[in-house]
């Protein structure tokens, strides 16, 4: 609660038990001024023990505990508090009698001990009620901001989900190739069915696939081989390929990678070093398998700008990066390794990732 | 009206001739896959409308447009860059987004159409000038804003080394030109050489008074003061006695 706001409260509900209670005792108050020192101080009392308690109560920390020492709080301090504040105007109101400062109805003040009681339990119920007001408020405001945070939480994770979906397939990509696509149904309509296929392919691998922590090499390959044919169709012989892969059939059915690894790697190469060139280039393609791990690298021409090795990678092409990043600390543990090689003419990614024993 | 095609991908310069064929006034007079060609493609032939990619391999298109000296109404077309585009929005002639929608192209084209309307008449009856004039744009930017600015928009240019700060629109972004590049190619009888340093549009000044050593200091509508050296001063009076 804002420290202002809560004077005000103090301020009303005090006064207001205060003026309350002075209300009900109009027809004494001609009758003795001490009548309305003791509201008064009981007014000025209680106020102060509600503010201690609360201190008390927020500074050990027993809103978040197990309520039990809550609950022994409420049973015990308040009680006490009660006494203490009953006990002070005692001694005050009997200093102020002795010297005369104010009178009483019927000249002496009333402490039998059944009336000691009485305004004790009556200060206690008076702050018992304040600290249920109190507390209720307090949970009630804790309970909406969880719910709250959660939907935040919420909200955060989809967007996330989101981003990484949208870091998948580039939609510069996409849409350049729907162009060359209208462009190709005039030009050679057998052709333009393939790249129909090809681009579904990719669409559907993404949305299936970018979900999973990892897929066989055979079936990113397959994608791959697609991304490539329909960026081939945009740059033409702006793009060539050299293929090295060093692994059987069997191997691409069983080494597995995380999904769009390959194809992330593919596209970071084109967009650096074949579509900002007069002329392109070639991208090669290195897959090894090797003790129990799976090693890519792809190279392309042109140079890095390296400003920091550790940080370079996550620089210049954002979320893709991340998310691959993300994935591969996921799969591999510090065995899975990213790498960046830069020369004058070639820059190399290469990427380990460990293969989990079967 | 002749148009000059930018892009890289052969198929989407084809995909633009075939868009193209529907417009019987509209003729492609050149097509150049990368900035070099585009270049002297364009400085030559002088089309009316670029078609223009932004992403071009060797440089941007905004690289493209920074070194034209001709500079002829620009179309961009991209197939999806949401922040080029945002730069652009407010005073691009049209920018087209690809797949290009038949329908887009046709309204794009229909503004070329208005604007190139009365400067064809114009360019009928009086000889075609070499010099900018005041319907002449310049193309300008600075971080990620770009701008087509008017030449008679543009109050004045200041030097900055070897650029010159352009002042339009309360703004004041650096052209890669030189003043002396520029005089020399802007209308003498709107752009005045004030001093070294300032070139001024005449008809933004509001008030000359006369300053030490037989200068003057012009006062521009844009609230912009600027001296004018006593040499110049001399020159300035000839022009406005005429």
């Amino acid at each position: 609660m804002i420290a202002n706001k809560r004077w005000i409260y103090q301020t009303v509900f005090w006064g207001g038990y205060m003026a309350l209670s002075l209300l009900m005792l109009l027809q004494y108050l001609s009758k003795g001024s001490g009548i309305i020192l003791i509201m008064v101080l009981v007014g000025l009392g209680l106020c102060v023990a509600s503010e201690v308690l609360r201190a008390l109560i927020i500074k050990q920390g027993w809103l978040n505990a197990p309520s039990w020492p809550l609950l022994g709080c409420m049973l015990l301090l308040v009680p006490l508090a009660a006494i203490i504040v009953q006990g002070g105007i005692f001694v005050i109101l009997k200093t102020a009698l002795t010297l005369n400062w104010v009178s009483m109805p019927g000249g002496n003040a009333d402490y039998r001990f059944g009336s000691l009681f009485g305004y004790i339990l009556n200060s206690a119920i008076m702050l018992w009620l304040w600290c249920g007001i109190w507390l209720s408020a307090y949970y009630l405001r804790r309970y909406r901001q969880a719910e709250i945070e959660t939907w935040r939480a919420k909200a955060a994770q989809s967007k996330l989900e989101l981003d990484v979906l949208k870091g998948q397939i580039n939609p510069h990509f996409t849409f350049n190739a729907l162009n060359n696509l209208r462009a190709m149904i005039n030009e050679d309509t057998e052709k333009a069915r393939l790249m129909v296929t090809q681009l579904s392919n990719i669409l559907r691998y993404s949305l299936q696939y970018s979900q999973n922590d990892s897929v066989s090499l055979h079936d990113e390959l397959a994608v791959v081989r697609d991304y490539i044919a329909l960026e081939q169709l945009h740059y033409e012989s702006c793009l060539n390929v050299d293929w090295q892969i060093k692994v059987n059939a069997n191997q691409e059915s069983s080494l597995t990678l995380p999904p769009m690894l390959l194809q992330l790697l593919v596209e970071n190469a084109v967009k650096h070093g074949i579509a900002k060139r007069v002329g392109g280039g070639t991208i090669s393609i290195v897959i090894i398998a090797e003790n129990a791990h799976l090693k890519i690298a792809v190279s392309n021409p042109g140079n890095w700008q390296v400003t920091d090795t550790s940080t370079a990678i996550s620089n210049s092409t954002g979320i893709g990066w991340n998310n691959l990043r993300e994935r591969l600390a996921r799969l591999g543990g510090s065995a899975a390794s990213c790498e960046i090689e830069t020369s004058d003419t070639l820059v190399t990614v290469t990427v380990t990732v460990p293969q989990s024993p079967k | 009206m002749k148009l000059f095609i930018v892009e890289d991908s052969r198929l989407a310069r084809q995909e633009l001739r075939t868009l193209l064929k529907a417009h019987a006034d509209c003729e492609i007079i050149g097509e150049a896959a990368n900035v070099e060609i585009a270049l002297e493609g364009i400085e030559t032939l002088q089309p009316d409308v670029l078609l223009l990619d932004i992403h071009l391999p060797g440089a941007s298109g905004f690289e493209l447009l920074d070194k034209l000296d001709y500079m002829p109404m620009v179309i961009f077309a991209t197939a999806f860059d949401q922040h080029a585009l945002q730069a652009f929005e407010r005073n691009a002639l049209d920018y087209l987004i690809k797949p290009i929608a038949p329908e887009r192209l046709s309204q794009a084209l229909e503004r070329v159409r208005q604007r190139l309307r009365p400067s064809i008449a114009a360019t009928a009856i009086a000889a075609p000038t070499v010099k900018k004039g005041a319907d002449d744009t310049i193309f300008v930017r600075e971080g990620e804003h770009c701008w087509f600015v008017r030449l008679g928009d543009v109050s004045g240019f200041a030097v900055m080394g070897n650029y010159a700060h352009v002042w339009f629109d309360g703004k004041q972004p650096l052209l890669s030109r030189s003043l002396g590049y520029l005089e020399e190619r802007l209308d003498p009888t709107l752009f005045f050489r004030a001093s070294r340093s300032h070139l001024i549009n005449l008809k933004w000044v509001s008030s000359i008074q006369p300053a030490m050593s037989d200068g003057y200091l012009v006062t521009l509508r844009d609230g912009r003061t600027v001296e004018i050296s006593r040499r110049q001063a001399k020159v300035l009076r000839e022009t406005l006695e005429l």
